[in-house]
């Protein structure tokens, strides 16, 4: 392609809901676009994102300039300091192959070192081949596999329970 | 033994890198923990906290254990809190510390409208993987196959470097 250029974004994409098609979880999106307004674009931001757009004369067939997008907010590692975590990273199919995943990345990357962040973190689906390949190339390591680090999630029901629990009442 | 929790105050930071240093020694790892007081003092009682911490106190003075965590952002289920780190000194356990701190995190996340709390756990650590499965956590590296991943310092600098045309 032309130029893609990169703009910290100020407005809100649909782009995450094409992300959960592909990562086949629809169903499990359970916020909208007026959270995510909220939650992005107030004074207090919980989140921050990079967008990719091409020119108009070579937009998506259907109409689309705004092609991919990384979200990402920072994070704290207690050994190392400031970190950066990559939320979503996501490029439209019709738009792969072009090097605006790795643009993306690259913008996330400077974004980091810019605030004095010395690692960034993500998660990646095991069955996810071409993501694996995609960022082993980047040079990334594997924590699961090579530290042993399972990541864990304690959801809105176990938060309710743990919340009201008897501090007595222990198993 | 009577013990209270209160979040943490800038003159906690030699107390915080102390159990940071333990909790890494516990898992092998002390030599890692590259931190130092003066960052944590910037980075967590500043004007923008990169993180915050909630401390276990005995008998008013000592600090015993502690929560670092901070909130992070799921695009289809919105804010989390993500807890960092958790240790509560040996010769503490078992007096239901570590069970109210997690109380406490609960009760403010959801005060602060979290839909959940992430960390992570090292496979290894039977006890610890116990003692939040049992309060209901889910281990989603084993059940939906994700993996941690991580660019370090030196990767990150060669992937923000401009590429060549």
């Amino acid at each position: 392609t032309g130029l893609n250029h990169l703009t910290e974004t100020s407005q809100k994409p649909n782009l995450p809901w094409e992300l959960a098609e592909y990562e086949k979880v629809t169903d499990l999106v359970k916020i909208g676009q007026k959270d995510l307004e909220q939650d992005g674009f107030s004074n207090t931001p919980f989140f921050r994102g990079v967008i990719a757009e091409v020119p108009e004369d070579q937009k998506s067939k259907d109409g689309h300039v705004k092609v991919g997008y990384a979200l990402y907010f920072f994070s704290y590692s207690s050994w190392k300091g400031r970190c950066v975590y990559l939320e979503d990273l996501y490029v439209m199919p019709e738009f792969r192959g072009k090097g605006i995943g790795k643009a993306l990345m690259s913008k996330v990357a400077q974004l980091g070192l810019e605030v004095g962040c010395t690692q960034m973190n993500f998660i990646v689906l095991n069955w996810n081949k071409s993501s694996l390949e995609f960022y082993t190339r980047q040079g990334c390591i594997d924590i699961t596999e090579k530290l042993g680090y399972h990541w864990m999630s304690c959801g809105e029901n176990a938060l309710k329970k743990l919340a009201n629990s008897d501090p007595v009442d222990e198993s | 033994m009577e013990f209270k929790l209160r979040k943490a105050e800038a003159r906690d930071v030699a107390d915080i890198l102390r159990l940071v240093k333990e909790l890494a020694k516990y898992e092998n790892m002390e030599h890692q923990v590259e931190l130092t007081e003066r960052e944590l003092l910037e980075d967590g009682f500043g004007e923008t906290p990169c993180y915050h911490c909630v401390i276990a106190e005995v008998n008013d003075v000592q600090v015993v254990g502690f929560a670092m965590y901070y909130l992070t952002y799921d695009p289809w289920v919105g804010k989390q809190l993500y807890l960092e780190e958790f240790y509560v000194m040996a010769e503490y356990r078992g007096l239901g510390i570590g069970s109210e701190v997690l109380r406490y995190l609960s009760d403010l996340a959801m005060k602060l409208r979290c839909t959940g709390i992430m960390f992570v756990v090292a496979e290894n650590n039977e006890p610890s993987m116990q003692f939040y499965k049992r309060r209901g956590a889910e281990d989603l590296s084993e059940g939906e196959g994700w993996r941690l991943f991580r660019f370090d310092k030196d990767s990150l600098v060669k992937m923000a470097a401009p590429s060549e045309e």
